[in-house]
């Protein structure tokens, strides 16, 4: 639990042989990790409320006859903590000794082995082996399924209550209840419904042992096995972290890694459980080329070679503005940036998008609310029809603002009036507003309103796709340059260029990652169809890469490195986690090898941080971000 | 005679169980009196009787009161009639002969405290004494002694009864308090503490049925009057339930600190004939044991906690010589493992560990290496626990293994009880 904020001078407590300073309202527990010493915990937990009920971390403090919980207890100036002394070390040993009497140790075949709290606090602390003749234990159900994605083994529960405090605190959707009593007590789903929550796949983190586990990771690997990289969830703009968990260049699980400006260390089932996708095998492994009447595996070099004749051709018989390029939004600050430089600098063609549907009126006004700034403001005005279906976190974010934080959170359908709103915001000096980017000229406007009405008001858009927010300060859209300059000549959108490339206008089309949605799309199937050239970056089979007239190999997110810039605006690492399965170049390195065989050399290495180079100094906000920052748009206008 | 009467002084008079009988008696003179002289007035009587909680952690109640912060309301008070401490029964007496004795003191205290919304949360097993109490109640608010305006007065208490379902730790006040809120009935974290935080987060004192049955006679007579009945120490007097093997188990009233407890175990007539004394639990399950040597301690606060026990929640069970005490012991930690909410670990665990170990004792199985894990088991339990249930689940025992250690051993490896098959080879 965070510390209490209060005002005052800090307290100097001394723990063991160390003194450390720290401030009023902390925990004990709070000093303990301050002063670096490690005090074993099971039920108290950075985001939850203190409850005291394992009284594992039960240690003496000086004045005081009991020994004192030092997750439930606030430190006092001057206070003596002692967390290594006989009575404190036998009462571990003897708390232990209690929690294996009824535990069933089947650590063999136990998801968490290896990076479960029970046993790492036995093996330091425990006893050997138990002292009780007690042959039956006290029984409950193994492996009940809880929902499609999550699994309980009430007979591996401490009962520390995190997971039902979970529901209370963080969701408020309380599904999983304690049920009988004493040494019978279980926790279960409320009338035993299956769970519902969107947010399930965080249980088995806040678990502290094997009881709450992953339907999907279930024998799928051992902790060690696993090789951990830091990077970004995939799944939407929202930017929470994750670390990739990776076995034999398989996903085994995406796990939280909590970043409290962004996700406070909680995921959504849609993106916890996204990456089978990424498992896929049936990949586009060889870059390929169409000779004479079919397509073949071809070098590398040759596919460049073919890709960048086939454009120039067409710009040589129909103008640069025969040539379409397109993304989705997954790609890669640093690719986005290059496609664009591709497109308008090399090819000298402004038809370019990272989506199908128009996004007009697009400024950095409409992102100038950060996520954590939402718990800071006096009130939250949620605007439309539940935005945070398509950033999921954001709920409990919300959920957060106004219980613990006790702001005020205002749910305003669209066509609010500013002024109906002044009445329900009276007494707030600071408000946000939230909106879905379908929303966002609204919000805008009303916020501006607001504004007007003295308030201090700014607006948090969610954008749709990973890297979306990236692309649009990138400029990788028809009418605004990097950095939201606008385009002197604008080009068409998205679909405009399907339509035109359908029609016969677009010759040429250049692909990168594209949207493997797009191809239910008639206007996509029309286009790919009609063009002459279509160069097609993809890691996935399908229309586009079928119908390329050169492919090349690209990559998956779990794959490649660079950043990604987040709804609000944040510069965060995605990291190389798996090795493709094929040795060809990353899908930048193609783009920027097409830039010199189109007769314009990139000037740099096609690599992410020569490029992110490029990027901070076309795009002044971004610089010194890349360490996960918010790129800082200056004050409004 | 160390009987006195104060709180079953009326017991048994006409009709006294309803409204008219009680008012008979002088019943809710202590009440209008109350309104008359004001809330400072009751709450200095209260302080001048000395009166003590009854409940068993024996807290002065006026200081308690006074916890309750300045100028915050709504607060609220909740009469505790969950009495389930095993050998105690005196609550149920009170509410079976004098329900309207309580009923006015709760609204002495509400009205002491400016409280607006009164609780009584009564043990689930009391079904009839619920009904009597429901309809003392319904008395008391048709004659205007309790609701919007009490005796025509500016002051209204609204007074609610409420049922549990039967569960030792719903007694603690705060379990009393989420379980009257609907939730799950554990304690909760402290601080913050009732008077500050209780009742849906608001101020809120939690006092027992015989601590609220005194406040009548306090007003009425002076807290004074009251506290002399006692003694310094201990004022006032008491209701203890003496059960076990006395001759004429029940409820008897005495003056505190200068009664003795054999004194106390005369008025239930003495050991059962033809048998001696053992050994006593004074308090109720929860308390250590005491001895021969103890039986002419008064029961005074400090003389009993010198003894090593408590005068707890007003108990005195008496076991003879037929007794098996590893039995007593058993009986007492199954109770606790029964009870015991689950709520942390050295309770849920300890209580169930300690009862297999002591079925197993006193089934002459276990071996000397495993009763030697007793007193280990216990220290992770006593003073480690989150709630005192927890804690006391240690005290019998460890209590009774230290008076009478050759018992606990003679049961290792026995095979069988010991001390029941000697009587049966007596027999
Ligand atoms: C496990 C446990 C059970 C308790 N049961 C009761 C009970 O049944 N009745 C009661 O009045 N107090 C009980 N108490 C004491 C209450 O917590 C509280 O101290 C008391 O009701 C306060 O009232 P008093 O100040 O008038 O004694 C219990 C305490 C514990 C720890
Ligand atoms: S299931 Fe896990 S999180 Fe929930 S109470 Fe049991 S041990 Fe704690
Ligand atoms: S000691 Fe612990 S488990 Fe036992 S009753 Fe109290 S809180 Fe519940
Ligand atoms: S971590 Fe402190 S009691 Fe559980």
């Amino acid at each position: 639990m965070a510390a209490v904020e209060a005002p005052g001078e800090l307290l100097r407590v001394t723990i063991d042989d160390r003194q450390v300073e720290v401030a009023p309202g902390s925990l004990v527990w709070d000093a303990c990790e301050k002063a670096g010493v490690y005090v074993p915990v099971y039920c108290a937990h950075k985001k939850l409320e203190p409850v005291a009920v394992c009284r594992m971390c039960l240690v003496e403090i000086e004045g005081m006859p009991k020994l004192q919980p030092a997750c439930a207890t606030r430190v006092s100036q001057g206070m003596q903590i002692r967390t290594a002394t006989d009575q404190v070390r036998d009462f571990r040993r003897g708390n232990l000794e209690f929690l294996l009497l009824n535990h069933p140790l089947d650590c063999p075949v136990c998801d968490r082995g290896g990076e479960c709290d029970l046993q790492d606090f036995t093996q330091r602390y425990g006893p050997g082996r138990t002292r009780s003749a007690i042959t039956d234990k006290v029984h409950f159900d193994k492996a009940v399924r809880l929902s499609d994605r999550i699994l309980l083994d009430q007979e591996r529960c401490i009962l520390c209550w995190r997971c039902v405090r979970y529901y209370e605190e963080v969701t408020g959707e309380r599904e999983i209840v304690l049920q009988e009593r004493g040494v019978h007590t279980l926790v279960d789903t409320f009338e035993h419904r299956e769970l519902q929550s969107e947010f399930q796949g965080n249980l088995p983190e806040i678990c502290p042992v094997g009881a709450l586990t992953h339907a999907q990771y279930r024998f799928r690997a051992r902790p060690w096995d696993l090789r951990r990289t830091a990077s970004v969830c995939p799944k939407c703009s929202y930017g929470c972290n994750i670390f990739i968990d990776a076995r034999e260049e398989q996903i085994a699980r995406f796990a939280s890694n909590d970043n409290p400006d962004v996700d406070d260390s909680w995921l959504c089932d849609r993106g916890r459980y996204s990456f089978p996708e990424l498992n896929r095998t049936e990949r586009v492994l060889n870059p390929e080329a169409r000779l004479g009447g079919g397509r073949q595996p071809v070098a590398h070099s040759e596919a460049l070679a073919r890709a960048a004749g086939a454009l120039l051709r067409v710009r040589g018989d129909h103008g640069a503005g025969a040539v379409g390029f397109l993304c989705s939004p997954q790609v890669t600050n640093e690719e986005g940036f290059l496609l664009q430089w591709l497109a308008r600098q090399v090819v000298g063609s402004p038809h370019l998008d990272h989506r199908l549907e128009p996004l007009p009126e697009l400024s950095p006004e409409q992102f100038r609310l950060g996520i954590a700034e939402l718990e800071e403001r006096d009130a939250v005005v949620v605007l439309g029809d539940a935005p945070e279906r398509s950033a999921p976190v954001l709920t409990l974010r919300l959920f957060k603002t106004e219980t613990k934080r006790r702001r005020r959170v205002l749910r305003v359908p669209l066509g609010t009036p500013a002024a109906s709103l002044l009445e329900p915001l009276q007494g707030c000096r600071s408000v946000g507003v939230v909106a879905h980017q379908e929303q966002r000229s609204e919000a805008v406007a009303l916020s501006r309103s607001l504004a007007g009405a003295g308030l201090s008001s700014s607006v948090l858009t969610l954008v749709e796709g990973m890297n979306a927010r990236g692309c649009q300060d990138l400029g990788v859209s028809p009418a605004v340059l990097p950095g939201y300059q606008p385009a002197a000549e604008p080009g068409m959108h998205g679909r405009a260029i399907l339509e035109a490339a359908a029609a016969g206008s677009i010759k040429a089309l250049v692909l990168l990652s594209p949207d493997p949605e797009w191809e239910r799309d008639p206007a996509f199937e029309a286009a790919l169809s009609e063009v002459e050239a279509l160069i097609v970056v993809t890691p996935w089979l399908g229309l586009a890469s079928r119908q390329a007239t050169v492919l090349f190999p690209g990559r998956t997110v779990a794959e490649k490195a660079g950043t990604v810039t987040s709804t609000e605006g944040r510069v965060q690492r995605v990291r190389t986690a798996l090795q493709p399965r094929f040795p060809f170049p990353p899908d930048l390195r193609v783009l920027g090898e097409l830039g010199g065989a189109l007769g314009t050399p990139l000037g740099v290495q096609p690599l992410a941080g020569p490029v992110f180079s490029l990027i901070a100094e076309a795009v002044p906000p971004y610089r010194g971000t890349q360490g996960g920052l918010r790129a800082d748009w200056g004050a409004p206008a | 005679m160390p009987e006195v009467k104060v709180l079953t002084r009326h017991f048994g008079a006409p009709g006294v169980t309803g409204l008219e009988g009680y008012r008979r008696v002088g019943g809710y003179r202590g009440l209008e009196k109350a309104l008359r002289v004001g809330p400072e007035a009751v709450a200095a009587e209260v302080k001048a009787s000395g009166l003590r909680g009854r409940g068993g952690a024996a807290f002065p109640t006026a200081t308690k009161w006074s916890f309750l912060p300045q100028g915050v309301f709504p607060r609220y008070l909740c009469v505790n009639a969950d009495e389930s401490e095993p050998g105690c029964f005196k609550d149920r007496v009170l509410l079976e002969e004098m329900p309207h004795q309580l009923i006015e003191g709760a609204m002495i205290a509400a009205f002491a405290l400016q409280v607006s919304h009164a609780f009584i949360y009564i043990r689930g097993e009391y079904r009839r004494q619920r009904e009597l109490l429901e309809r003392a109640v319904r008395e008391a608010y048709s004659a205007h002694l309790c609701g919007p305006s009490v005796l025509g007065g500016e002051w209204g208490c609204e007074l609610i009864v409420h049922g549990g379902a039967g569960a030792y730790i719903c007694g603690e006040e705060t379990a009393l308090l989420d379980s009257l809120e609907g939730r799950r009935g554990q304690p909760r974290l402290k601080p913050p503490f009732p008077a500050v935080k209780g009742l849906y987060g608001q101020p809120t004192v939690v006092n027992n049925v015989e601590t609220l049955s005194n406040l009548p006679y306090i007003v009425v007579e002076g807290g004074a009057a009251y506290a002399a009945l006692g003694t310094e120490g201990s004022p006032g007097s008491r209701l203890f339930c003496v059960s076990g093997h006395v001759q004429s188990p029940g409820t008897f009233e005495v003056a505190m600190g200068k009664t003795t407890f054999r004194e106390l175990i005369e008025l239930a007539g003495g050991v059962r004939p033809g048998h001696h004394f053992k050994a006593m639990q004074p308090g109720g399950g929860s308390m250590q044991i005491l001895g021969p040597q103890h039986l002419d301690l008064a029961l005074d606060f400090k003389a009993v906690s010198d003894a090593g026990s408590s005068l707890g929640a007003g108990a005195l069970v008496v076991m003879d010589e037929t007794t098996c005490l590893v039995d007593v012991s058993m009986r007492l930690v199954d109770f606790y493992r029964h009870e015991s909410c689950g709520k942390c670990v050295p309770c849920r665990e300890g209580t169930y560990f300690e009862s297999e170990l002591m079925h197993r004792l006193e089934a002459g199985l276990a071996t000397e290496a495993e009763l030697g894990t007793l007193p280990d088991v216990c220290r992770a339990m006593d003073g480690r626990c989150f709630c005192p249930l927890g804690d006391t689940a240690t005290w019998f025992v460890m209590s009774a293994y230290r008076m009478f250690p050759e018992e606990f051993h003679s049961h290792c490896g026995a095979g069988a009880c010991p001390v029941r098959s000697a009587l049966g080879a007596a027999a």
